[in-house]
Parts: structure tokens; sequence; C-alpha cells
């Protein structure tokens, strides 16, 4: 991209679009050659060339979901591109990046996925909310703000989180040290002092990477689908097993609410 | 130097034993290691009399102090960050765009009406920092937050520096800040530049402006 000052805005043409790479920070290049990708419904904003955009699950696509999509729930969030010419991929300006995963396996935040080649296999997590991809291809995705790749041991704030590659699956982790002691009493009783709002954080351990987005300001989630009502599955809505945790009383002002309740006071 | 930048929008501190940071609340990422994040009820440094006066000048931002040994990651809503180094001068903030300051800072409150008296409460109440604002003071890093990338313009004696008030950010150094009025008749009859204020800033240091005229 050689851009001189002055010399305007660079303009593109469909030979000197880049093939399955940046355009910019925010936009991002897809060359079909008779190939087929995957999108999130409109994330497509410009195409040059001649392609067929189609809903999942139409008659001869089943095969093709069978395959590489073994969530037909929520399948209607998606649409396959297939054809030959170049597409740009944007998502409200957010940043956009591709990943390659090698034989490989990443979860990632459902509202950040913007679309992956048909050789990865796209399934549900048992983490609700998120989304794992399984094989070797490319997927794009977006972050509000440049994603930051880390290794375990790690703690992330929940709303950074984009997701995490080959690790061991996140669990929870409460920073209450500050709540105990005569001072963290008091402070539980008055609610004075309030909370760091960083009481809870994802803990990753083991091997693996951890992507992060540079602010904790979410994207807008995307629904996973419906999971069948089971009981052992998280999030399925199915038979809860011990007792339940929504407690009835309500809650009074100055009071942590689910934290005090957490940390047992 | 306790402050890293990684990219526009994030930046990894240091964590060391025995050193503490201060932080705006809720604007960690994530964290390696054994630190601990306390909310700060008094909402920064000093004792009780500094919490009152920063409660009264309305410039107590929620923090925390993080203490311990580690990195830990910071970014906020998304916007720009910039990280500047003070030695030994004062650097005047809004509260509110702090995002991590260094406990080796000395935090005040300073009321805008004793640089410049009406014409400085004028200024505040124009370029939005109210009659108060922040001072850090001393030798360390300070994380500062704005809406669109941050540029450093310095200003010499010999040349003032003109900010819109609106994108003026945080300045440092020996400086006289006065606010500037181009009103002309065209402004009475609504058929003003836009531009009628401006904040000028003489004497030696640096001013940090944004690439945007929006408020955090």
């Amino acid at each position: 991209m050689s851009h001189h000052p002055g010399a305007g805005p660079t303009v593109y043409d469909p030979m000197t679009l880049p093939s399955d790479d940046n355009v910019d920070s925010y936009t991002f290049c897809v060359e079909l050659k008779g190939n087929q990708w995957f999108l999130q419904k409109g994330k497509m904003i410009a195409y040059y060339g001649s392609m067929e955009f189609n809903g999942i699950g139409h008659g001869r696509l089943d095969r093709l979901v069978r395959t590489s999509f073994h969530s037909p729930l929520h399948a209607s969030d998606w649409v396959v591109a297939e054809g030959s010419g170049k597409m740009l991929l944007a998502d409200r300006a957010f940043d956009v990046n591709s990943y390659d995963l090698d034989d490989g396996n990443l979860t990632i935040r459902s509202g950040n996925l913007l679309a992956f080649q048909p050789s990865l296999a796209l399934k549900q997590s048992i983490v609700p909310g998120f989304l794992t991809l399984i094989g070797t291809g490319k997927f794009v995705a977006a972050s509000n703000g440049p994603v930051v790749f880390m290794e375990p041991p790690i703690r992330v704030d929940p709303q950074a989180l984009v997701g995490w590659a080959d690790c061991p699956s996140p669990c929870h982790h409460y920073d209450h040290g500050y709540m105990t002691g005569v001072m963290g009493g008091l402070r539980a009783l008055t609610g004075l002092g309030g909370a760091s709002g960083e009481e809870h954080q994802f803990e990753f351990v083991g091997a693996g990477t951890v992507l992060l987005q540079s602010s904790e300001t979410l994207m807008a989630e995307q629904a996973t689908g419906v999971l069948p009502p089971d009981a052992g599955v998280p999030g399925s809505g199915g038979a809860h097993t011990g007792p339940s945790q929504a407690g009835g009383t309500p809650r009074l002002p100055g009071q942590l609410g689910d934290l005090q309740r957490r940390f047992g006071l | 130097m306790a402050f890293r930048e990684i990219n526009s929008k994030m930046i990894e501190a240091s964590v060391v034993p025995g050193q503490r940071l201060f932080s705006q609340r809720g604007a960690m990422l994530a964290y390696k290691g054994d630190v601990s994040f306390t909310p700060n009820m008094t909402g920064g440094q000093g004792g009780v009399m500094s919490m009152i006066g920063r409660r009264v000048a309305n410039e107590d931002t929620p923090l925390m102090t993080v203490e311990g040994s580690g990195t830990v990651l910071f970014g906020h809503g998304g916007h720009h960050i910039q990280v500047i180094n003070l030695a030994g001068d004062t650097l005047y903030v809004e509260a509110d765009r702090l995002l991590a300051f260094e406990g080796t800072l000395q935090q005040g409150t300073m009321f805008l009406g004793s640089q410049g008296g009406v014409m400085g409460m004028v200024r505040g109440q124009i370029s939005g920092q109210g009659l108060f604002t922040t001072t850090l003071k001393g030798h360390g890093s300070v994380a500062v937050m704005a809406h669109g990338g941050v540029f450093e313009v310095p200003i010499t004696p010999q040349r003032p520096v003109h900010v819109d008030p609106q994108a003026y950010v945080a300045h440092h150094g020996d400086v006289r800040n006065k606010l500037s009025t181009a009103l002309g008749w065209r402004d009475m009859v609504g058929r003003g530049s836009g531009e009628a204020f401006q904040l000028e800033l003489s004497g030696s240091g640096a001013v940090y402006v944004q690439a945007s005229e929006e408020k955090l």
C-alpha cells in the first residue's frame, strides 16, 4: 500500500486488492476462486466478480452444513459465499484480523467471528456464548481494538477475552482479599468504598494462547443457538441439580449483591 | 518506566512489591502473577482531607490500588492511551482521563480560578474542565486516555500554542493558559466559525491534544 502525502486515498481495483489479507485494520479482503466461505450475515460490505450468497441449509448446501457446521440450530445467522472474485468484510469499524489454524482448535466469542473457511469445523463450545473452530484453515475475527496474544498462566477480565487456542478450558477466579478482615467486613456491611470492579476474572493455565482485545467494551453477542435441554449440559436450561443459586431476597442498596453471596458474607 | 505501550489502546504495567500503582476501576484487562486490586475509598493519595477536597472539586474518579508482583494490562473503553513520563514537573489533567499512574506521583487538586481569576473559571467551563483539575507532580509515568490519537505539541516561550478547548487533553511544565476569544459580529448573528474560543498556552512545556473534539 503506497501512500504518498497529498496523493489522496489509495484506490483499489480487482487486481490490486489483496488476496485473503487485510486492506486496512478495519477491512479484510477474501478472494474466491470457485471455493466457499462462511460469513456471518451482514458482514460483507462490497464485492467484485460473480458470487452467490446463500442461506445455509437450503437444498444442495445441506451436505456442507453436515460436514463443517455442526450446530444447525444457529445456522440461520450464517451465509455461504461461493463463486469467483474478491469480497470485502468489515464490522462497524472494529479491528479485523485473520488467523490461520493448522490442525488446531480455537474457541472464540460468538460475536467476534466474522467468517471462516469450510475446511474448518464450527462447533458450539461448552462455555455458553463461545464457538470452537477445529481443523485447518483461515478465519476472520473482529475485536474492539487490536488483539493481543498472551501465554498462560494469566487472569483475564471477562469482557476483554476474545478467545483462546489449545488451552484447557478456563475457570473462574475471584479476588476478594480486600473483603476479609475488619475493614473488609465493614466494607461489605456498609457498602462504603465500593468494589474495584476486578473481583472476577477468567483464569487460564497450561499451554496455549489467550486472545485479548484492547478494551473491555464487548461486541454484540451473536446467538449460538439453543442447546438441547439435557441434564448436565451447561447453559441448556435443563434439569438443575443441587440447590438453586438464585435467591429470592431483594437486594438492599449498598450491598454488593452477588459478590456478597459468593464470598459467603 | 512502569508502563509499556502494547498498542495504541493497551498498556502493560509491571508491578513490583513495595511500589503501588493507581488505576481507574475496572480498567484492568488481564494480569499475570500475584496482583491485588483494592478499591480506593479516598479516590487516590492522601488522607481523608484530600478525599473531601476531591469530592468537593468533583475530581473523585473511582480509583483502585494495584499492588503485588506481576504484570497488568490496562485499557478502557477503546480509548487511545498516551503514556506521559514526568521528571519532576507537574501534569494538569482531568481526573476521568486518568487510566493509571504510579504511586510515586503526588496527586493534588487545583482550582482553576487561581490561575487567571474569573477568566480561569470561564476557561474551565468552556474546555469542560469544570472549576477544578487534577495535578500529578513528581517522577513517574501517567497513562492518559483520549478519544482518537494523541499528539504532543511543545510549548516554547517564543511560540505559544492555541488549542481547541474540546481537543485539549493535558499539559505539563511551566505553562500559563488563558482563554482567547475571537468573537466577531458574525458570532453575534449566529454565523460564527465555531472556533470562537481557543485555549492559549504559553511558557515552556508541552500540551497533549487529541485528534477529536469529543469528550470522554
